[in-house]
């Protein structure tokens, strides 16, 4: 049998989670540097409200960046995010399901969960949890959030984060990313690598500086105003475009590292604010229905 | 009598909250079934108690009430919480009372099994549902056996992916019915299959300390060999075994190949998976160390002044202007010098960023590349030793200069910043560093001026050399208060005293300085700034002046000793003669000043006080 390319195992997740339940979500429409911050999982984590969910992000992380060459390095790749809101009790076979669904025989592979506590300093998140192996290949980050925003979670949410090239790395048995096989006759690396070279120029060596430190302070004003405003949406949009700037910032070498957690706290501290408005929200919502 | 069974299923419980739970069972299980288990197992998967031999109904019960004294007052009360008469109350060692029957063992069960599962605490747990229980990982399924009655539950599971639903006919089968299953139940058993497995396959090793956590991540026990492809070995050995132990839980077998523990699955394709994984993470460490390779260490050095060594001490490039001064200090050769230069330099390189135990060695391998002498090479690689109590300490001179450096400006940085050692907390490994510098200084045969240190940095790092001296404290605490001019010093004449302590010298210098001290310490004010040998009117004091001007305490401390115990005859006989507290105001502050220029002459040697005679 042939491997499956990159797009059907994208397409056998969306299946698997679809006919179990979840609602499928796209990517958000602003850089995140993981599925966990879109507000798909950050925002409906929180409350009382049940939630199931699976969609594919890609997650931008400038940092990560290496101008294409290193086939295990990128500042853009992908995600498939599931979060179960509460987490069922048969979660874990729940996900090991997913794994036969994309072609993985779980009797015939070593499959197992290795100690991997999660933690998110400018979301003000933690949880316990796994990275999950598959002959030794880590496939998947599996979490039990238990604070967001710093709250703790009411429904202990589940959320397992496909790493999509590692998972089609393994189902393919490919060493390099870029030569996985995305679409018949089409390679990852023809699809994406030369659009790492260009913005690993941008995010190393272009990104200006001086207007990323501005920006920053911009979005943050603005998430306060939204604040004000009761707004906690768009306002979460701007802690996500604050923490990307700061990341354009870090990959450029402007940050040093006293004023790393300074910025993280300020990220953290809009996160919280944003946290706290959407949860008076709905608490007030519930109260008036 | 019957054997009880006790299993929490859990998800994958991490390595150390096994361990956990190993150590805190026992004591869980006499509080809560009265009795200790026969065996305790413990796994990734459940956690597991037999006890032979339970008695089925639990010991009867006193429960104490009020004084027998107050019965009057408090004996209905008493009797109405516990649902009795009053007239059914007893009396014992002036108590009154109620024995409440034992119970059926059976149905005390669930209760004691949830006493148990709440019991057990876990330095990291969660919540997963609303049952208010914190554990490690979620709890799935809960069995209890009384032989063959199942108490609470109904099953037990097998191994993940290879069985389901698991019936345990009785209680004893327990172990065997798992193993059955593909499930080892027992670490210790898991333990021995796992070391067995590495010795068949020979020349394993695991200097990361991977094993005891490897016996927590499988239920079943498959140990498997591979290989790398040999271009890796080019890579700097100890960024391979590191990617192999840290990031894969692998035991590297020497050359390019490697054993792993799998929790079963096909041998072959289990193998290919874990070579082509490894062979990944090499890959990947290749290119981070060919573009490491292609800056070189000069030019990385030169990019420490963008790096901040710790909040409030500046950047590294200060630390190395710093190191580069205290190695001159330190009589550091150029060597030394050049390898102070270039010590930080890997901070730059991202190698370390991802390798972060590996700092110091992946800059000495830059240096070699970088064609630099053997001695700095070896001085960067050696900075950070020795990095455990009982650890290898820099076998160079280059090195071990620079790791008293490095310790030095370690200390006197997070001291002047306030950041001081307070009950266990460390963060900075002030602790270490100080041992470290002495082991330097005592071991090493490396001269530390005690000159170099600040005073609250001195008396924290001798502080040190109480525990690493096999001499009583107070012997350490006397010859801190020396003159020696280096640690080392310090340390040999702490070990001298205690070695000469019997000796007629060492009690001639005791009682010298203890004579002197006593009578003069508390009056230092009064004492004239000098002595004024005009003043000295009897022959006692003449002589004790004339033999003190003689004393000679540099040098051998036995030598110094003997001098010092001259001191001692011509004390006695200046304590008959004369009489300090003169009425005349200036012959007694000149008495003073004699007796206070013996006490410091000889406490050139050491603070004599502190040692109790």
């Amino acid at each position: 049998m042939a491997a499956p390319t990159f797009q059907d195992t994208i397409r056998a997740l969306e299946g698997y989670w679809a006919d179990y339940g979840c609602v499928l979500m796209q990517p958000y429409h602003t850089e995140v540097a993981a599925g966990t911050m879109n507000p798909a999982t950050f925002l409906r984590s929180l409350g009382s409200k049940t939630w199931k969910t699976g969609y594919i992000e890609p997650v931008i992380r400038p940092l990560d960046g290496r101008y294409g060459e290193n086939p295990y390095r990128f500042q853009h790749y992908f995600q498939y995010q599931v979060v179960l809101k509460p987490a069922p009790e048969n979660v874990l076979d729940l996900y090991f399901g997913s794994l036969e669904a994309i072609g993985i025989d779980v009797r015939s592979h070593d499959i197992r969960l290795v100690e991997d506590d999660w933690e998110q300093p400018t979301l003000g998140a933690w949880g316990l949890g796994w990275e999950v192996w598959c002959d030794g290949m880590e496939v998947t980050q599996w979490t039990y959030f238990q604070q967001l925003g710093g709250f703790d979670v009411e429904l202990v949410p589940a959320e397992i984060t496909y790493g999509l090239e590692r998972l089609a790395m393994f189902l393919q048995r490919k060493r390099s990313a870029f030569d996985l096989e995305w679409a018949p006759g089409i390679t990852w690396g023809e699809v994406y690598r030369e659009s790492e070279r260009q913005w690993s120029v941008y995010n190393f060596e272009l990104a200006p500086v001086e207007v990323l430190t501005r920006r920053f302070g911009e979005h943050e004003e603005e998430c306060r105003v939204l604040l004000e405003r009761r707004l906690p949406l768009p306002a979460y949009d701007q802690v996500l475009k604050a923490s990307h700037s700061f990341n354009l910032l870090d990959a450029r070498g402007a940050i040093s590292a006293t004023e790393r957690a300074t910025y993280i706290g300020r990220v953290r501290n809009l996160a919280r604010e944003v946290a706290h408005v959407y949860l008076e929200l709905e608490s007030d919502a519930d109260a008036a229905a | 009598m019957p054997t009880l069974l006790l299993e929490i299923g859990c998800e994958e419980l991490p390595a150390g909250a096994c361990r956990e739970a190993a150590e805190q069972l026992p004591a869980l299980s006499e509080r809560e079934l009265g009795a200790a288990p026969s065996q305790v197992y413990v796994g990734p998967r459940r956690l597991g108690l037999l006890l032979e031999d339970v008695a089925e109904q639990t010991p009867n019960e006193w429960l104490k009430g009020p004084p027998e004294a107050l019965a009057e007052k408090a004996a209905a009360g008493f009797a109405k919480k516990h649902g009795v008469e009053v007239n059914d109350l007893e009396v014992r060692e002036g108590f009154l009372g109620i024995e409440r029957p034992g119970q059926p063992l059976r149905d005390v069960l669930p209760d004691r099994l949830d006493a148990i599962v709440r019991g057990l605490s876990f330095s990291k747990s969660m919540r997963w549902d609303d049952s208010g229980i914190r554990f490690a990982r979620p709890v799935r399924w809960r069995l209890v056996k009384l032989d063959d009655e199942t108490v609470v539950g109904e099953t037990s599971f097998g191994h993940r992916f290879t069985h389901g639903a698991l019936e345990i006919p009785s209680a004893g089968e327990y172990p065997d019915r798992l193993r059955e299953a593909d499930v080892e139940p027992d670490a210790v058993e898991r333990r021995r299959q796992i070391v067995d497995g590495l010795d068949a396959i020979g020349g394993w090793n695991d200097p990361a300390g991977v094993l005891e956590e490897v016996v927590y991540l499988v239920e079943k026990v498959l140990v498997l060999e591979g290989s790398f492809d040999e271009r890796f070995l080019q890579l700097p050995a100890r960024v391979v075994v590191t990617a192999m132990q840290s990031h894969q839980r692998y035991f590297p077998l020497g050359g390019n190949r490697f054993a792993f523990v799998a929790n079963g699955g096909d041998s072959e394709l289990v193998r290919a998976g874990n070579e082509n994984v490894l062979e990944g993470r090499l890959d990947d460490a290749s290119f981070t160390f060919e573009r490491d390779v292609r800056r070189g260490i000069d030019e990385l050095a030169e990019q420490l002044g963008a790096i901040t060594f710790f909040k409030g001490a500046g950047t590294f490039a200060d630390k190395t202007d710093r190191l580069r001064r205290l190695a001159g200090e330190l009589g550091g050769g150029e060597a030394s010098l050049e390898a102070a230069r270039l010590a930080k330099a890997d901070q730059a390189s991202e190698l370390v960023r991802e390798f972060p135990d590996l700092e110091g060695y992946i800059g000495a391998e830059y240096a070699r590349l970088a064609g630099y002498p053997e001695a700095v090479s070896t001085a960067i690689e050696e900075q950070y030793l020795p990095d455990a109590a009982r650890g290898p300490l820099p076998q160079t001179e280059a090195g071990k200069v620079l790791a008293a450096a490095d310790k030095l400006d370690t200390l006197e940085t997070s001291f002047s910043l306030g950041h001081k050692p307070s009950g266990s907390r460390d963060p900075y490994g002030l602790r270490r560093a100080a041992i470290g510098l002495n082991r330097l200084a005592v071991e090493g045969g490396l001269e530390i001026p005690r000159a170099l240190l600040k005073d609250e940095v001195r008396e924290f790092v001798e502080e040190r050399l109480e525990g690493l001296l096999d001499v009583p404290v107070e012997y350490v605490r006397a010859a801190q208060a020396s003159a020696a001019p280096d640690l080392g010093s310090v340390a040999r004449l702490a070990q001298s005293l205690h070695a000469e302590r019997e000796s007629p010298a060492f009690d001639g210098v005791y009682t010298a300085y203890d004579r002197a001290h006593r009578l003069a310490g508390k009056s230092a004010g009064d004492a004239a700034p000098e002595l004024n040998r005009s003043l000295l009117r009897e022959d006692a004091e003449r002589a004790l002046a004339e033999g003190l001007a003689e004393v000679a305490i540099d040098g051998d401390v036995r030598e110094a000793l003997e001098s010092g115990a001259t001191l001692a005859p011509l004390m006695e006989r200046f304590f008959e003669d004369v009489l300090v507290m003169d009425e005349d105001p200036a012959v007694r502050a000149n008495r003073l000043r004699l007796l206070l220029d013996v006490r410091d002459t000889l406490g050139r040697l050491g603070d004599f006080s502190q040692i109790p005679r």
